[in-house]
C-alpha cells in the first residue's frame, strides 16, 4: 500500500510528544500500555498497579474488556476505535492510541498491546512504544496486517478533560456514564463538563453532570446543572423527575 | 351483605390497603434519581441519524439538492440505508470538518449535499460512503 495515497485525507505526519517508553515485565504488555498513556497524561501510576485491576494470571494476559474497565476504574475516559482513519485522526490530534496486535501468525499467534505514538505517510512508518526500551517502527502494510490479525482493536485512553476526536458524541457520553457506574464521580463530573462545552446544545451532558454532582453530595450544583438541562430540553421527563427529587431534598 | 364470607367492610379495608401500597410504590419510584446511562440509551443512540434526517428536511437543503438534480426523497432513502456505524462516522467527520464554522449556515448545507452526491456516486468526499451504484 502507498500510505500517502490511501490516507490522502490525513495529515502527512504526526507525533505525540512525551509518551514514556516503559520496559514491560513478563506478560504485562496490557498494563504497560495503559501506564504509558496515563504517565503521558501526568499520572505516576506503574504497570504493576494497573495489572492488579486488569491482568488475568491464568490467561497470562490482559483481556480487552479489562483494558477498558481498569482504565475507567482509574478515572480515565476510555473509548474503543476500529478504523485506520480514526487511529490517524487521534494521533494527529495529539492522542496516543493503544492497539492490539498479533505479531505472530494466525496459526501461531503472539498477542500484544502497544501504543501508537506517531506516523509518517511519506516515510511509510508507524511509530510505537511497544513495551521495550527501543521504539518500534513498522511500515504501514506490516502494521496494518498485525493490527488486522488482532481484530482492528484500539483504545483511546485520555484524562476526562480531553476529548477523543474520532468518535460520536453518544460514545463519549457512554464512557462518561461508565465512570459513574464504577464510582469515579469526580472524573465523570469533569468529563460531563468537558462534553457540555463541546456539545452545548445537548442536554444529556448537563443531566449527567447533575447526577454526578448529586452522587457527590453537591445538591446545589446538581440543581443548577439539571436546571440547565431543562432549559435546553424543557419536555424531558427524566430531567423533571431528577430535578424534582433534588429540589425536594433541598427543601423546595 | 356477605359474599364468600367477606364483609363489605372487609372489602373496603383491602381496597384501601391496595390503594395505599400503589400510592407508596409510585412515590418510591420517584424517590430515586434516574440514571444517566438509561437516559443515554433512550435518547442518544439515534441522535446522529435524526440529526442528519432533520438536516435533509430543511428547506434550504432541499432547495439546494433539487438545484443539484438530487431527489430529496431518494436522498432520505439512501440515508436510511446507511448503517449506524456509517452514520456515526459521517457525523463525526462533518463536525470535525466544520469545527469553528457556522454549522447551520451554507457550509453545513454543502456538507449534506456532498454526502448525498457521494452516496449517489457523483463525488467522493467521505471515505466511508459506499457508492450505491
Amino acid at each position: 500500500m502507498d500510505p500517502t495515497a490511501t490516507f490522502s485525507g490525513a495529515a502527512t505526519r504526526a507525533h505525540v510528544d512525551g509518551v514514556p517508553r516503559i520496559q514491560q515485565d513478563a506478560f504485562f504488555c496490557g498494563p504497560t500500555a495503559i501506564a504509558m498513556v496515563m504517565q503521558w497524561a501526568g499520572s505516576d501510576i506503574q504497570q504493576d498497579q494497573i495489572a492488579e485491576l486488569a491482568f488475568s494470571p491464568r490467561a497470562k494476559g490482559t483481556y480487552q474488556a479489562d483494558m477498558i474497565g481498569s482504565s475507567r476504574r482509574l478515572g480515565q475516559l476510555a473509548v474503543e476505535i476500529s478504523t485506520f482513519d480514526q487511529l490517524l485522526a487521534e494521533v494527529a490530534a495529539g492522542h496516543p492510541v493503544i492497539v492490539f496486535q498479533n505479531l505472530g501468525l494466525g496459526i501461531a499467534p503472539v498477542w500484544h498491546y502497544g501504543v501508537v505514538t506517531g506516523y509518517d505517510l511519506e516515510r511509510d512508518a508507524v511509530y510505537l512504544n511497544s513495551g521495550q526500551e527501543d521504539q518500534m517502527v513498522l511500515p504501514f502494510d506490516l502494521f496494518q496486517r498485525t493490527w488486522q490479525r488482532g481484530g482492528n482493536w484500539a483504545l483511546v485512553v485520555l484524562p476526562p478533560d480531553d476529548l477523543p476526536v474520532s468518535v460520536a458524541e453518544a460514545r463519549v457520553l457512554s464512557a462518561a456514564a461508565a465512570l459513574e457506574r464504577v464510582g469515579q464521580m469526580s472524573a465523570a463530573e469533569t468529563l460531563y463538563q468537558t462534553g457540555a462545552k463541546q456539545w452545548p446544545d445537548s442536554w444529556l451532558w448537563q443531566f449527567g453532570l447533575g447526577n454526578a454532582l448529586y452522587a457527590q453530595g453537591d445538591l446545589r450544583g446538581a440543581r443548577a446543572a439539571l436546571r440547565r438541562a431543562r432549559a435546553i430540553a424543557p419536555d424531558v421527563p427524566e430531567i423533571r423527575s431528577n430535578l424534582a427529587h433534588v429540589e425536594a431534598e433541598l427543601g423546595g | 351483605m356477605r359474599v364468600l364470607g367477606i364483609t363489605k367492610k372487609g372489602v373496603a379495608l383491602v381496597l384501601t390497603a391496595q390503594l395505599l401500597i400503589a400510592t407508596q410504590t409510585a412515590t418510591m419510584a420517584q424517590a430515586e434519581m434516574l440514571a444517566t446511562e438509561n437516559a443515554i440509551n433512550k435518547y442518544a443512540t439515534h441522535a446522529d441519524r435524526d440529526y442528519l434526517m432533520d438536516a435533509l428536511q430543511r428547506d434550504d437543503v432541499q432547495a439546494a439538492m433539487i438545484e443539484e438534480g438530487v431527489d430529496p426523497a431518494e436522498a432520505e432513502a439512501r440515508l436510511a440505508a446507511l448503517s449506524d456505524a456509517e452514520v456515526e462516522a459521517l457525523v463525526v467527520q462533518m463536525q470535525n470538518d466544520t469545527a469553528g464554522a457556522d454549522i447551520v449556515g451554507t457550509l453545513f448545507t454543502v456538507f449534506v449535499i456532498l454526502l448525498v452526491t457521494d452516496i449517489l456516486c457523483f463525488t467522493r468526499i467521505y471515505n466511508f460512503t459506499r457508492c450505491a451504484r
